[in-house]
């Protein structure tokens, strides 16, 4: 797959605007859609080995991702654009909600249309990791990584502080014997 | 002073929030509610749902906590002070990362981190989906969603958003 990265601060900023102004439910499979499919700025293997580095640094993810691409493509600039980007419409949304809902919290109807939404975000989560998981599904140790990450992490809601250290140990063991 | 505080204590949740909100949220309950006293518990509870509700990075509850102590300074300055400590170590982190591209250990670490990455991801979405004790209604809509987005990627996500509103005014 050829890929072309933005060739304007201008383009970088309505590329992470919209991905911020339809991320609903999670940022992440958006920033998916439009990085990767929509606007071909950079392959599925840069996307997933980005997003690798991004999960294990403090921030929001795709936050820090604005950072690590606009920093790649045009330096700092790049990073501060990408970011304000990404963040503007969300900022905006979520002030102008909060207001409204604290007029309307005591409305039940309103409160299962807003869980319903969470639960349908809920789902794009599940499928993102489905996509990415593709090409990994020949590989036992990593079947077996993913999952130890799922149950720790999302039924037993260990904290990462305990999870992230023997999970990484786990994982660069595995790639270094190749087994990745 | 109250903005002062809003930026040193975002500002800290900043750069421990390894992978995101979901690592520092029990901190920030912790001292918001019970330390501060700046918003009640059910209150936090809802700010997190009505972030959920729109659209970007969870982190922007911590925009609405500031919000709801300070008005929209205190948003603004909330949500700078959750993203700046953070941004700048990507920064630095990322040129690192550049600069060793064709060396081994960064192969055998990038192959390292996909499963990892998988794993996260949809542990986010169980927990997402998992607010409570199990229930199957909120499994069955973030199901169907996840099938939509799976097998109709030719339809706009919205969509399956908006369904699962409808469904969750008929089902919760």
């Amino acid at each position: 797959m050829s890929v072309t990265p933005p060739r304007s601060l201008v383009e970088l900023f309505t590329g992470f605007l919209s991905i911020g102004a339809r991320s609903f439910g999670g940022v992440l499979p958006w920033a998916y859609r439009v990085m990767v499919e929509e606007r071909r700025w950079i392959t599925v293997e840069d996307f997933t080995q980005t997003m690798g580095l991004c999960q294990f640094l403090p921030g929001p993810n795709v936050g820090n991702a604005a950072i690590v691409y606009g920093k790649r493509w045009f330096g700092v600039r790049g990073a501060v654009v990408a970011a304000l980007g990404l963040f503007a419409l969300p900022f905006t949304w979520v002030v102008a909600l909060g207001a409204i809902y604290s007029d309307y919290a005591s409305n039940p109807t309103l409160r299962a249309v807003v869980t319903g939404i969470g639960a349908a975000g809920a789902g794009f989560f599940i499928a993102t990791a489905i996509k990415l998981a593709r090409p990994l599904a020949r590989k036992p140790a990593a079947l077996v990584i993913i999952a130890g990450c799922f149950i720790s992490v999302g039924i037993g809601r260990v904290s990462l502080a305990y999870v992230l250290p023997v999970a990484i140990a786990a994982a660069l063991i595995t790639s270094r014997m190749g087994r990745l | 002073m109250t903005l002062l505080e809003i930026a040193l204590i975002f500002s800290l949740m900043s750069v421990i929030s390894v992978g995101g909100l979901p690592a520092v949220m029990g901190e920030v309950q912790r001292i918001v509610v019970e330390q501060k006293a700046w918003v009640t518990a059910p209150e936090f509870v809802q700010l997190y749902a009505v972030g959920q509700a729109a659209p970007g990075p969870n982190v922007l509850i911590v925009s609405l906590i500031g919000w709801k102590v300070a008005g929209l300074v205190g948003a603004l300055v909330a949500l700078l002070a959750m993203i700046t400590p953070a941004a700048i170590m990507t920064y630095w982190v990322s040129d690192v990362w550049d600069r060793f591209k064709d060396t081994a250990w960064r192969g055998v670490a990038q192959r390292a981190m996909a499963p990892l990455v998988v794993g996260l991801v949809g542990a986010g979405g169980f927990v997402l989906a998992t607010p409570g004790s199990p229930d199957w209604r909120m499994w069955l809509i973030a199901a169907l969603s996840a099938c939509g987005m799976l097998f109709l990627q030719k339809l706009n996500p919205l969509w399956f958003l908006a369904a699962g509103g409808a469904l969750g005014a008929v089902l919760l």
